[in-house]
C-alpha cells in the first residue's frame, strides 16, 4: 500500500500560469543576509521608503481588505513615482490594484479579486497587463507558504477549475493516504505594503480587527514598508504583547500617514469616504481617470498635500462619523 | 397586496432556506442582507462567517453601499481573525452554508464570474476573477447561488469556470479534481424559482416556483434544461412576508442600496 501511493506522487494536472518560482534556500539566505534585527529608527517619509524599496519590474503584495486601510497612502505614492512593470498580488483589494494599473505601473497581476473599475478591467481586456487567475484564499496561502519557507503548500480548492488551469497550481495525489489535492507555489514578494493602526519607531505593529495576510505577507516579503496613523512607544507594544501583529524585524520603513487610508476606512478612527469613492467610481474612463490621478496623485507632492486637497472639514467628518471604537481602539 | 423587487423576493426565499445554529459564508451585497435577514427573523443563532476574518458578527445596520470588512460589517464579532484561519475553518468542514452570486451557471452548477467573450488574453468583457467564490463553492458544505433568472445567464457550458460545482456531473468528479469528498451546490435561487440538483445526475433541478410563475415561464428563461420535480412536489413559494419587507426597507436597507425600490 505504502510503496503504491509512493509511486504515484506526480503530478496529475499543471495550470499554465507564469509563476515567481524563488529557491527557498536563497529566499532564507537574503532573509539572513538583508532583513537586519538591528534597532534603528526607521521612519522615512513616503518618498524615500517608495524610491528606496519599490523598484521597476518588483513584485508588490499590498495587505488590506477592501476599503479597509487601503487604499493606502504609499499606493499613490508608487504612481506618482511612476514605477513601472510592476507584478502584484491583487488580493481582498478593491481599488488598489485598479489605481496602480491606471497609473501604468502594472504589467502582471495575480488575481485573487482583481478589484472594481472599469478602468481596469478595459486594461485587462485590451492586454495592457497580464493576468494570471488565482482564488482570494489560494493567494493568502502562497503567502503562507512564502512565510513559512516552504516551496508550496496543498490545498482543497481550485481544482476542476478554469481559474486552476489558468493559475499556476498543480494536483497531485499526496504521498500520505492517496488522496489528490492541489498545490499552491510560495510567493515571496520583492516588497509588501501595509497600513497598521500603530507602529513603534522600530516596525514593531499592530494592525486592530480583522484582517487578510499582514504576517504571512510581512514574514514572506523581502522588504516591508509600513504606513501607519501613528507611532507609539516601544514600551506600549511591551506592555501588550498579544497585541503585536507584525515584530520589528520584519519591516525595513515607517511612515507616519494619519489618515493613510483615505479614502477607505481605519475601523474605530474614520469612516470612508462615500463622496470620493463615487468620484473614484465614476471615472470609467481612461480620460477621466487622467483627470483623477492629476487632482488626486499627481498634482500633490505628499500625502500631506493630498490631504489639504480632501479638506479638514471632511476628515473630521469621517472621523465623527466612524462610531464604533470597542474592539478597535478600546 | 405589498409590491416588491426582485431581489427582495430572492433575499426572502434565501433567507427561509438557512436552517438554525449553522456557519454560513457570505459576501458582499444579496448574501449578506439573506444572512441577516434569516438572523433577525428565523434563525437567530446562525453564525455568519466572511473571508476577511470576522467570525460570527453582529452587523450594524443599515446596510450602506461599499459595507464590506468595516467597523459596521464586523460589529460584535464573536472572533476577528484573518483570511487563511477562516479559509481553513471551510477545508476543514466547519462551514455549513456558502452564499454565491453568479454571472453564468451551468447545469451541474458550475459557476463563471471571470470572463465572457474573447479568449483568455483578450477577454471581451472580464469580471473580478475568484475572490473567495472558489472557496466557497469548492469547501462550504452546501452552496447556495443567488442570481437573477436571464436567458443569458443560464448556459449549457459556461465560457469559463471559475468556481466548481459537480463539475461534469460523473461520479467523483469533484474528489478527483482534488476537491472534498462532500460539499457542492445545494440550492440555486433566483427571481422565478429554486432550483436543487438531482442526487444521482447532479443535474440541476426545478423544485419551487416564485409567486406568479408557470414551470414553462421559468424554462423560458433558461438557455439549458434543468430537471423537473413532479408537479405534486412542486413547490409555490410565498411572496415576500410583510415582516420580512418591514425588516428589510426599515432596519437592514433602508437606503435599497441592494433592494432596491419597487417600480
Amino acid at each position: 500500500m505504502q510503496r503504491a501511493i509512493e509511486d504515484t506522487f506526480k503530478v496529475l494536472e499543471s495550470g499554465q500560469a507564469q509563476v515567481l518560482l524563488q529557491d527557498v534556500d536563497d529566499v532564507r539566505a537574503w532573509m539572513r543576509d538583508n532583513k537586519s534585527r538591528a534597532l534603528v529608527d526607521k521612519r522615512m517619509t513616503e518618498q524615500e521608503a517608495v524610491s528606496r524599496f519599490v523598484h521597476d519590474g518588483a513584485y508588490l503584495s499590498y495587505d488590506l481588505s477592501s476599503m479597509v486601510r487601503g487604499l493606502a497612502s504609499l499606493e499613490r505614492e508608487v504612481v506618482r513615482q511612476g514605477i513601472r512593470d510592476l507584478w502584484v498580488a491583487a488580493k481582498f483589494t478593491l481599488l488598489d490594484t485598479t489605481i496602480l494599473v491606471a497609473g501604468g505601473c502594472v504589467s502582471k497581476i495575480d488575481v485573487g479579486f482583481a478589484g472594481l473599475g472599469r478602468t481596469l478591467f478595459k486594461a485587462i481586456e485590451q492586454g495592457r497587463v497580464q493576468i494570471f487567475d488565482w482564488s482570494n484564499g489560494t493567494l493568502a496561502l502562497r503567502h503562507l507558504a512564502g512565510a513559512m519557507g516552504v516551496p508550496f503548500l496543498p490545498t482543497r480548492s481550485l481544482g476542476g477549475t478554469d481559474t486552476f488551469k489558468h493559475s499556476g497550481a498543480k494536483l497531485i495525489e499526496e504521498p500520505f493516504t492517496g488522496k489528490r489535492v492541489v498545490l499552491v507555489p510560495a510567493v515571496n514578494p520583492d516588497v509588501a505594503i501595509i497600513h497598521v493602526n500603530q507602529a513603534d519607531i522600530y516596525g514593531n505593529a499592530r494592525i486592530f480587527g480583522p484582517s487578510i495576510t499582514p504576517v504571512e505577507t510581512a514574514m514572506a516579503s523581502k522588504r516591508v514598508v509600513l504606513s501607519t496613523e501613528e507611532i507609539i512607544e516601544t514600551e506600549q507594544i511591551r506592555r501588550s504583547p498579544n497585541r503585536t501583529t507584525i515584530p520589528y524585524f520584519l519591516v525595513d520603513a515607517v511612515v507616519l500617514a494619519p489618515y493613510g487610508a483615505h479614502p477607505g476606512t481605519c475601523p474605530g478612527l474614520y469612516a470612508y469616504d462615500a463622496e470620493h469613492l463615487d468620484e473614484f467610481f465614476a471615472a470609467t474612463t481612461d480620460e477621466a481617470m487622467q483627470v483623477y490621478l492629476d487632482k488626486y496623485v499627481y498634482g500633490v507632492a505628499s500625502h500631506q498635500e493630498y490631504l489639504e486637497v480632501i479638506g479638514i472639514e471632511k476628515l473630521l467628518s469621517l472621523r465623527e462619523a466612524e462610531r464604533i471604537r470597542e474592539g478597535y481602539y478600546v | 397586496m405589498e409590491k416588491y423587487t426582485n431581489v427582495e423576493l430572492m433575499i426572502c426565499m434565501a433567507a427561509r432556506l438557512v436552517e438554525d445554529e449553522r456557519t454560513v459564508f457570505v459576501g458582499y451585497g444579496m448574501p449578506q442582507i439573506a444572512a441577516i435577514l434569516a438572523q433577525r427573523l428565523y434563525a437567530p443563532n446562525i453564525i455568519q462567517v466572511y473571508e476577511y476574518g470576522a467570525v460570527g458578527p453582529e452587523v450594524a445596520t443599515p446596510f450602506r453601499r461599499n459595507m464590506m470588512a468595516d467597523a459596521r460589517n464586523s460589529y460584535r464579532a464573536l472572533a476577528w481573525t484573518t483570511m487563511n484561519p477562516i479559509m481553513w475553518m471551510a477545508s476543514a468542514g466547519y462551514i455549513d452554508y456558502g452564499f454565491l452570486g453568479a454571472a453564468q451557471l451551468d447545469p451541474y452548477g458550475n459557476i463563471n464570474s471571470t470572463m465572457i467573450g474573447g479568449t483568455y488574453e483578450r477577454p471581451g468583457r472580464r469580471f473580478t476573477g475568484s475572490g473567495g467564490g472558489n472557496e466557497v463553492a469548492s469547501l462550504c458544505l452546501r452552496t447556495v447561488i443567488l442570481m437573477r433568472h436571464q436567458k443569458r445567464k443560464f448556459v449549457e457550458k459556461v465560457e469559463f469556470i471559475t468556481s466548481p460545482g459537480y463539475l461534469d456531473g460523473s461520479p467523483g468528479a469533484r474528489e478527483r479534481a482534488g476537491l472534498p469528498r462532500d460539499g457542492g451546490p445545494y440550492r440555486v435561487v433566483t427571481d422565478k424559482a429554486i432550483f436543487d440538483y438531482d442526487e444521482e445526475t447532479r443535474r440541476m433541478r426545478l423544485i419551487g416556483l416564485a409567486p406568479g410563475t408557470t414551470v414553462d415561464g421559468v424554462l423560458a428563461e433558461m438557455g439549458f434544461e434543468p430537471l423537473v420535480a413532479p408537479a405534486d412536489e412542486l413547490m409555490l413559494m410565498e411572496p415576500p412576508r410583510l415582516a420580512e419587507l418591514e425588516m428589510l426597507r426599515e432596519d437592514i436597507d433602508p437606503d435599497r442600496v441592494i433592494i432596491g425600490r419597487v417600480g
